[in-house]
This record gives structure tokens, sequence and C-alpha cells, in this order.
């Protein structure tokens, strides 16, 4: 594994086929520290391993899902898009930058203007309390206000955690999804690098958000981050995600890895705004614990990427738990996006909220694949489960694969699904006000998906607005 | 309530289960047990996995910590109770006493 420092700039060109108008496409000359030929063996994985000098026990795990990852079959969601996949033609580790920064002033020019262009730094001051800006294979900055470190919180990337806190990390690593979950887990597992680790102490409430923003910039890169996140008894958090990557005519690969703890009484939010370039396979497992008493809220926006399988899920292990999980979709031109989400209520008196909200256009595939689970003694479990399909043209698809186990009879259970189209007689009503047909167009999708705007703080229900605006762009005619 | 009948099954002779070792018993109604022998302590359990009911005694088993791992999608039991200690299972399977008696290692099963 060599380090192969290029300097490259995207040609209009190269972007033939590819959606016009994504204003995140733009990639960076590449002065990097490090970055690994492509390919995936045993070799990169142990070189992993000792370029973040890590502990034995960490290097074994690696190794042991990399035997998971061969022995594994690719799963068919998608309906078998995934297998296309050539996890030979991926650099599986890219390390940009060799210290990390804890003011923006450390992080080296290029990819300080880079996260400059996309608003962190800005943001970060106007309303977050924490952010952690990922470039390729590690964070490159990271930084949590005083005040929530003076009250034991701790927000850091995953390889300094590991490094400062390895028993907390070792205590609770994989016991929510285990190297051989499935083949996409045992893949993060074995070559993971960065993500996030959030412990938010007993009773402490994080009131302002966490950002965590992951930016993949080398054609044919894998992002492989993993994000730990422990929500202590009574307390609360909020964490956002936001991705974008360049635009190139080869593919790039996402797959991260994300477990929650929510002890009793504890309350964890977790918002992702997905908005790969359309050339980016996003395939990520993301699943949380939800003791007794305690609240996982999954608000998930999938955007980008060129073909996105994802699906929240919440396992409700004490009595009285809550899942909410919100989960839009929006397909354009080449787009796939497999989302959904699941519910498994193990306790009794659990409640679980799934709603699906999904727009397909320009010939554009979502769908909703989602379980909801009710294991035997879950006695005065409740879940509501409601899929909305919004077409905007005749060659688009919108499909739902709902799996419903119920194993209990004391339970109230409802399951809701609806496909529409923009109606002639909506539009000609907004038309008839003096909007444009694609304004009005633009006007009913917002609505659509403004249960899943009203969620999110205001300066992201602004930017939701706007991006879906952009997707919205020559959707007429 | 009504007693359960027990049935004492003969798995083999103590000394061919060594420390670190498995063995897979066939029960006469179908039933398939795994019992383990963790640095000399015996655990018997169901040999299945209540995630997806497919086979799991033959998993990685850590006798330090007397664990067997589910080797489809790796939920690890704890062999002292069946209980799950990892997602994706999350129901407990049934153990079964099990000791060593005249030199040979004898289950109760019901």
């Amino acid at each position: 594994m060599m380090a192969t420092p290029e300097s490259k700039v995207a040609k209009p060109d190269d972007l033939t086929g590819i959606k016009d108008g994504y204003e995140f496409g733009f990639h960076d000359p590449e002065n990097y520290a490090f970055k690994a030929d492509k390919g995936l063996s045993r070799e990169v994985v142990e070189g992993i391993s000792e370029h973040k000098n890590e502990p034995q026990w960490m290097r074994d795990f690696r190794l042991k899902a990399l035997e998971h990852f061969g022995q594994h079959r690719m799963p068919k969601w998608a309906d078998g898009a995934m297998d296309n996949i050539d996890f030979q033609n991926i650099h599986y580790f890219v390390r940009a930058s060799e210290k990390q920064g804890r003011t923006w002033d450390e992080v080296p020019d290029d990819i300080k203007n880079t996260f400059d262009r996309l608003g962190i730094p800005e943001a970060e001051r106007k309303y977050l309390a924490g952010v952690g800006a990922q470039y390729e294979s590690e964070v490159v900055y990271h930084q949590v206000r005083e005040d929530l470190e003076k009250q034991g919180v701790i927000f850091m990337d995953m390889d300094t955690a590991l490094r400062e806190h390895e028993d907390v990390v070792r205590e609770h690593w994989a016991t929510v999804i285990p190297p051989n979950d499935n083949k996409l887990a045992a893949l993060n597992s074995a070559v993971w690098s960065g993500g996030s680790f959030v412990y938010v102490p007993p009773g402490v409430h994080v009131e302002m958000p966490l950002q965590a923003y992951f930016r993949i910039n080398t054609e044919n890169m894998g992002q492989f981050e993993r994000t730990l996140i422990i929500a202590d008894e009574g307390s609360f958090v909020h964490y956002i995600e936001g991705c974008t990557a360049p635009t190139y005519t080869t593919d790039s690969l996402h797959s991260a890895v994300v477990e929650i703890i929510c002890k009793p009484g504890s309350r964890v939010r977790y918002t992702t705004i997905q908005n790969w370039s359309h050339n980016v396979y996003n395939l990520v497992t993301k699943r949380a614990i939800a003791q007794k008493g305690a609240t996982m809220e999954w608000i998930d926006c999938n955007l980008g990427s060129k073909l996105t399988c994802k699906y929240p899920s919440v396992y409700l292990m004490g009595e009285g738990a809550h899942a909410e999980i919100l989960s839009v979709a929006f397909a354009s031109q080449h787009q796939h996006q497999d989302a959904g989400g699941k519910a498994v209520h193990v306790a009794p008196k659990t409640t679980s909220t799934i709603t699906s909200k999904s727009i397909s256009k320009g010939g554009g595939r979502a769908s909703y694949r989602g379980l909801l689970e009710i294991a035997p003694g879950a006695k005065g479990a409740k879940s509501k489960v409601v899929c909305d399909a919004l077409l905007l043209d005749e060659q688009s698809r919108s499909d739902t694969y709902p799996t419903i186990r119920i194993g209990e009879d004391d339970v109230d259970v409802g399951h809701e699904a609806t496909v529409s189209k923009i109606g002639e007689e909506q539009l000609f009503y907004l038309m008839s006000r003096g909007l444009s047909e694609e304004e009005a167009s633009g006007m009913i999708v917002g609505g659509f998906i403004e249960p899943f705007t009203r969620e999110l703080p205001m300066e992201y229900a602004v930017e939701m607005n706007r991006l879906i605006e952009l997707q919205m762009e020559g959707s007429i005619g | 309530m009504a007693e359960t009948a027990t049935t004492t099954i003969e798995v083999c002779p103590a000394a061919d289960l060594e420390p670190g070792a498995m063995r897979i018993v066939g029960l006469e109604d179908g039933r398939k047990l795994g019992v383990f022998n963790a640095s000399g302590k015996l655990y018997a359990i169901e040999d299945r996995c209540s995630h997806d009911d497919g086979p799991l005694a033959e998993g990685p088993f850590d006798a330090d910590n007397c664990t067997v791992e589910c080797p489809r999608h790796g939920s690890l039991f704890d062999l002292t109770n069946g209980r799950p200690k990892s997602l994706p299972a999350y129901l407990p399977v049934e153990t079964f006493p099990v000791r060593i008696e005249d030199g040979t290692i004898k289950l109760e099963v019901s």
C-alpha cells in the first residue's frame, strides 16, 4: 500500500450521465498523507489497524470480520442491485491529514475550504454544540463546547475514543450490531475508520445538536465510519449527520455502522440528511437499543446516492420504551432509494411509529422496506406504520415491502399505505393563484414531506427545502 | 401446576469432552442440544438461535466467557442462562441441567 498523490479536477466530460445541478460535486486536489491501493485483503485490514496503532483485540476483531465478509452472501435488498459492486475497485483507507484540528486553522487549507463551502464552520458558530468533520477515512476536525465537556459529555471521533476510552468502547462495541450481522456490517467491521463516539452522562441534556459531516473526495473511495452513541439514564442528545461527495463517472462506496444505546429514561434523536453524489452506493446498518422508558428517534432523509439500502431499527428492550422512525426518500433519475425502518418490541407497553414518505421522479425508484415485530410477552405494545409514496411521473416506481410479525395477542397495531400522484386539480388550483407548474409541484412535494421538515431545527429545515427544490428542478415537462 | 416429566440422556464419557470442546446431542423428538465444557464446567443449551431458529451450537465457543456465538448473524449467547448478550437475537434459548455421574456426562431434558 503506497501513497499515490494525485491532483485531479473533474472535467465536464467526466460527468456525462450524472445528474446536473448537484452543487456539491466538486473535488479537491489530493495532497494526502496516505492512500491505500485499491482492493480488499488481509494485508489492507492489517495495514489500517497498524496505521492506527490499535490494540490487539481490535485487530483480531477486524480480521474475524473480514472472514465473515467472505462467508456472507450479499443481501437481496433492492432486488440484487448491490451485486454489481466491485469490492476490489475501492480504496479502503485514505488519510488526508496527519493531524486532527481542534480549530479550523489547524485543518489543511484545501480541506478547510471545502468545509467552508459546505457551510460547516458557520453552522458550528451559530447553532451547534459540537462538530466532527470527516474527510475520506478520518476525522480532520473535532470540537465540542467546553461547558458540555465539563458536564462529562464525550464527543470525539471513534479512533480517538478507542485510544482514550478503550474500556467503555470495548464494553459496548458491536453489542448492537455484531460483525457478522450482515455482509455489509462485516465489511465495515473489517475496515472501519472514523465516525463518532458520543457519551452523555446521566441526566445531562445536550440542548443544541452535535453534528458530524462526512465528505468523500477521492474517486472510487470507500468510507466506512463507525459511530457509537451511549445516552446514560435520563439524558438527551440530538446528533445530526450530513454528507456529500464529488461527482464521478465511477462508483464509490459508503458503508457505515451506527450503534446507539439508550439507557433507561434517556432520549436520542439521530437525524440524517444524506446527499451523496449519484455515483455513491450508500449501504448503512443503523440500530438502536431502547431500555426502560427510553425514546429513540431516527429522522432519516435520503436525497442523494446511486443506491441507498438503509433501514434504521430500534429494539425496544425495556418496558415503556418508544421508537419514532421517520424516513424520507427522494429518488430521481438513475437513483434507487431502498429505505425504511424496523421496530422490534421485546418488552411490555412499548410503542413505535414508523412513517415513511417517498417521492419518485424521472424514472427513479423508491422502496419502503420495513419490519414490525412484537415478541411474545410484549403485552400492551402499540405500533403504527404509515407508508406514503408520491409518484411524479409515469416512468418512476414505488414499492412497499412491509413485514409484520406479531407474537403476542394483547397489542394494537396499524399499517396504512398510500400511493398517489400530483393531482391535476391541485396543480390547477395553485397555478390559478399565479404559481408556475414547477413552483406548484414543489409546493405539493414540500407539503408531502412536511412531517419530516417540521422535526428539523429551523436552519436545517430551510436547507432541506432548498435541497428538495434542487431535486425538483426539471421535473416538469 | 402439573409436573413435567424429565428424561436422563447419557451424552458420552466425561473424558471424551475436553475443556473447550462441544458436542451436539440429538433427542428422539428431533430437538438438538449443544453440550459445552467451559474450563471443566459443563453447560447444555438448545442448538437453536432464537433469532432465526437456525443451528447455534457449532458457532465460535468462548470457554473463558461462557458464550457461544451464532454462526450466521453473530448474537452471543450466555451458556449459563441461555440469554443473548448481543443483538439481533433478543429471546433466550432453553438451557438444561447437565452433570457427570459415574464418569458419564448426563443431561436432564423435559
